[in-house]
């Protein structure tokens, strides 16, 4: 009975990992981390802040180095719209302010999907964003866009 | 050239280090803004020419436009780079070369090294920018703000631009809304202030008033364009600050001490103090800043109480920014007497439009009519003739930054 019921919460949690990783295939849009980051998730306005170079650390305090995509990346325009809420306009002119003050610079483009993952999985303190399509298990999901 | 010759080596020795340490850091960013501009009556030369009609001649107080077409007064070319040392030091150096200044010479804007403490606070020290106003920090960044030159009603008040010192930056974020808080301590020697050609004959061994010690105040001739060496000592402040993506909201206060041997002018505290926000919400961008500064006798006779303001408003349309703007510049309860001076006035409006020309740049077009007030010259270089009670200033500038 015990072996059945292990048997089933194994089943169970299969299917449910299962159907997560569908959900986040299907996504738009993952922000990932290292698979050592110890957080389950962050909400958006904590990725924002990070991303706008108001914090250099995760919501526990571990410090977080942002990587960009392209700059001419679609997934990079959506990410900006969506989760910090900045025109590709208004983000060029933020960015100019606080390079040319001396206080900032943007996070470093590494280049699309793959290349961010790969930087991510090799980054214990990496945040990066991908298109969902690309996900596996070198990285970890730490939010979905829909 | 000398100043030159030290920045470059400053930047060579901040590159080759970049490359000795082996640090990927490395970052090189610029920005240039070519402009235009032409105004449609020139200024009274002398009291002559006051009755007389149009003749070529400068209109601006520094003499940089004037009604032809000049490129000289917003025109300038700028080099940062920034290096990484490690996780806690980084290093930053900007190269400012401007048409007004003769040929683009080259200078050290700034140069600093920032020792990131821990999370929220950071401490800079070096050749920093002095923040007064909201957009003090980038200046000279024509792509980082709406107008050609920020309005001057506002920003032309305090002639001290760097200062060699240093300041800390503490970030409080509470979610997407975040708060800087930065004091400083400095001093600024080495720049060099527009005189008011009211004063410009004052010269010690012939100007003091043996009763008082007061300076005699004499008119120079109309049009005369003097700048004095001033330093600025013990120079303390606090800049605040805080928003959003969509807005932000500032005041600032500064008090020094100011001296300019040329003028007798030894240890007079002078005092600023500004609040101002802006905001880039939906299709809406507006600016909006006050300041005033009150100025101890003896420097007065230069620098006399003013307060200003200016109010912009634009409406974003795809990447079109139309855009108008109304400044003041006036008297703040300026004492009067010898050895004061005397305040200048006027007041503004302009229209102007932005066009982005993809990320990174931008062209600008701007109509500015300037009227001096109270029987002053404003900000003019001189009265206007006769019948007239303003003038049209017209420019066009591109921007960029890579």
């Amino acid at each position: 009975m015990a072996r059945l019921l292990k048997k089933l919460a194994v089943l169970v949690l299969v299917v449910a990992g299962f159907s997560g990783m569908m959900n986040a295939a299907n996504a738009a849009l993952a922000i990932i981390g290292n698979p050592a980051n110890p957080l389950e998730g962050i909400s958006a306005a904590d990725v924002a802040m990070i991303y706008l170079g108001k914090s250099d650390e995760f919501p526990d305090g571990r410090r977080a180095v942002a990587v960009d995509q392209y700059r001419r990346s679609p997934v990079r325009a959506e990410f900006y719209r969506k989760v910090v809420g900045m025109d590709p306009m208004r983000l060029k002119s933020y960015w100019s302010k606080l390079i040319f003050s001396g206080r900032g610079q943007p996070p470093r483009a590494v280049g699309g999907n793959e290349a961010v993952k790969r930087w991510v999985a090799r980054h214990p303190d990496g945040i990066g964003y991908v298109d969902g399509k690309v996900l596996d298990h070198t990285v970890k999901v730490l939010m979905i866009v829909p | 050239m000398k100043k030159w010759l030290i920045s470059a080596l400053g930047v060579l020795s901040i590159l080759s280090a970049g490359q000795a340490f082996g640090i990927e850091g490395v970052r090189v960013n610029g920005f240039l803004t070519a402009g235009a501009t032409y105004a449609d009556t020139a200024a009274c030369q002398n009291d002559a020419a006051c009755t007389a009609g149009p003749g070529r001649g400068p209109v601006s107080q520094d003499g940089n436009i004037a009604n032809q077409v000049g490129f000289a007064n917003d025109s300038r070319f700028g080099l940062q780079i920034s290096a990484k040392v490690n996780s806690k030091v980084d290093v930053t150096g900007q190269l400012l070369s401007r048409a007004r200044e003769g040929n683009y010479a080259m200078k050290a804007n700034w140069a600093f090294v920032t020792y990131h403490v821990a999370n929220p606070l950071a401490i800079r020290a070096g050749k920093l920018k002095l923040t007064t106003f909201l957009i003090s920090d980038y200046l000279e960044v024509g792509y980082a703000y709406p107008w050609i030159r920020p309005p001057q009603e506002v920003y032309y008040s305090n002639p001290i631009s760097t200062m060699n010192g240093m300041d800390m930056l503490y970030r409080v974020n509470f979610g997407r809304f975040s708060m800087l808080i930065q004091p400083y301590y400095g001093a600024s020697s080495g720049e060099q202030a527009l005189v008011p050609q009211e004063v410009v004959n004052y010269v010690p061994q012939m100007g003091i008033n043996p009763q008082n010690g007061a300076a005699i105040v004499e008119n120079s001739p109309k049009g005369t364009v003097a700048y004095t060496d001033f330093t600025a000592d013990n120079m303390y402040g606090i800049n605040v600050s805080g928003g959003t993506n969509a807005f932000t909201l500032r005041a600032g206060y500064l008090k020094t001490l100011v001296s300019a041997p040329a003028f007798n002018v030894i240890d007079k505290t002078a005092t600023f103090s500004s609040v101002g926000g802006s905001m880039d919400w939906e299709n809406i961008v507006l600016y909006s800043e006050y300041f005033q500064r009150k100025i101890e006798q003896e420097a007065n006779t230069a620098f006399p109480d003013q307060k200003g303001w200016y109010a912009t408003v634009g409406y974003r349309i795809g990447k079109f920014l139309p855009n108008v703007t109304f400044a003041k510049l006036e008297d703040n309860n300026n004492p009067v007497g010898l050895g004061y001076g005397t305040p200048l006035a006027q007041s503004s409006v302009t229209g102007g439009l932005r066009y982005e020309l993809g990320t990174g740049a931008d062209i600008k077009f701007e109509a500015e009519e300037v009227k001096p007030l109270d029987g002053t010259r404003g900000l003019l270089i001189g009265p206007l003739p006769t019948g007239k009670s303003h003038v049209m200033i017209y420019s066009v500038a591109l921007d960029l930054v890579f």
